[in-house]
């Protein structure tokens, strides 16, 4: 029951998340209503556009690391909710939350993401 | 946080001290045409103009809208510009300037920009564009724009509604209050819709905010698969 309780307060979260982010064409791709979260270590941050992308290798349980990719916004949209382009730097160690990609690729669109001091970080603009 | 309290509160300084002289500068005559110059942002992201569907779609719409697929062939995909109306109701900031004879749209997103000719008809030598030709008159305090002369390479919404070279479009914006803006959006296609439609989309005025530099192209990772795709 309690397991069930926390799954649809995720996925209320999600879709209350989902809702506030712009993008438009980029939602097609992702799975909209689930959120993955990986964590690893950081290893480019590209802040370009149409989108700026984080990518980190994630070791799962057996040593295997995973390269996945995470897709943010423009960086209009970012540097207006406080994002620069050292916000998030190669050796960084985060926890990073998002749809997963529809095609099962280790790829996601950003939701939030947590360093390794606790500080979470959104792209949400006031 | 501390950087952007005190970014904040220059803002909200200067804007304080600018207002009276910035509306309207640079504008037509001031108190001459109603002012709807700023930054504006969409209020609500719009993705689907027909959420629940009922899109009043001609069974060349209906066949089109299905044949779209936002993963390969949304026109946005390739960085292509979103045209009239789509440019409406993209959620990136907009500024709005208004000279003598025209109205000029700057959209955050692929360098984007919209003009309004204030000052004449529909020219007679139109070939279609991605963004048609858009002239515009005030009703009051209502700029009424009238678009004709469309190509076929945009999708109204980001379902992939369609519409043909045919689509006329009206647009009736309002400031309804200092920091409101609202376009309602009607579309006329008999190609597409067997009768036309409106939309409504509202903007929230953003002061301090500037135009960013978009450039799509720089990296683009995903694949525009063209009309081809639609087949």
């Amino acid at each position: 029951m309690r397991i069930r309780l926390a799954a649809v307060i995720a996925a209320v979260l999600v879709l209350m998340l989902a809702g506030s982010v712009f993008a438009h064409h980029a939602t097609a791709s992702y799975n909209m209503t689930q959120s993955s979260t990986v964590k690893g270590t950081v290893t480019n941050f590209e802040w370009t556009n149409p989108h700026a992308y984080i990518y980190l290798d994630v070791k799962d349980a057996k040593g295997t690391t995973e390269k996945w990719t995470v897709e943010l916004g423009t960086i209009g949209m970012l540097s207006r909710a406080g994002w620069k382009r050292d916000t998030v730097k190669p050796g960084d160690e985060i926890t990073a939350t998002g749809n997963p990609a529809k095609d099962g690729r280790p790829l996601m669109r950003f939701e939030k993401l947590v360093f390794a001091n606790g500080r979470e970080l959104t792209s949400e603009v006031q | 946080m501390r950087n952007r309290l005190i970014s904040a509160a220059a803002a909200m300084a200067a804007m304080l001290v600018l207002a009276p002289a910035s509306r309207g500068q640079g504008a037509a005559k001031p108190g001459s045409v109603p002012d709807i110059s700023g930054v504006w942002q969409v209020t609500k992201f719009q993705p689907k103009l027909f959420p629940n569907g009922g899109a009043p779609l001609t069974a060349w719409g209906a066949a089109k809208l299905k044949a779209a697929n936002p993963e390969t062939n949304d026109p946005n995909l390739g960085c292509l510009p979103e045209g009239i109306p789509r440019f409406m109701f993209v959620p990136l900031p907009m500024e709005i300037f208004q000279v003598a004879s025209r109205v000029v749209i700057i959209r955050e997103g692929t360098q984007a920009m919209r003009q309004i000719y204030m000052n004449r008809g529909h020219r007679d030598d139109l070939y279609p564009t991605y963004s048609g030709d858009s002239v515009g008159k005030w009703e009051g305090n209502t700029l009424v724009v009238d678009t004709i002369g469309f190509n076929d390479k945009t999708w109204i919404d980001s379902s992939g509604l369609p519409h043909s070279e045919k689509m006329h479009v009206v647009e009736r914006i309002r400031r309804v209050d200092h920091d409101t803006l609202v376009d309602d959006v009607t579309v006329e296609d008999p190609m597409a819709y067997t009768k036309p439609f409106t939309v409504q989309q509202a903007y929230k005025l953003k002061p301090g905010w500037e135009i960013q530099e978009l450039v799509c192209t720089e990296n683009n990772k995903y694949t525009y698969q063209g009309n081809e795709g639609t087949k």
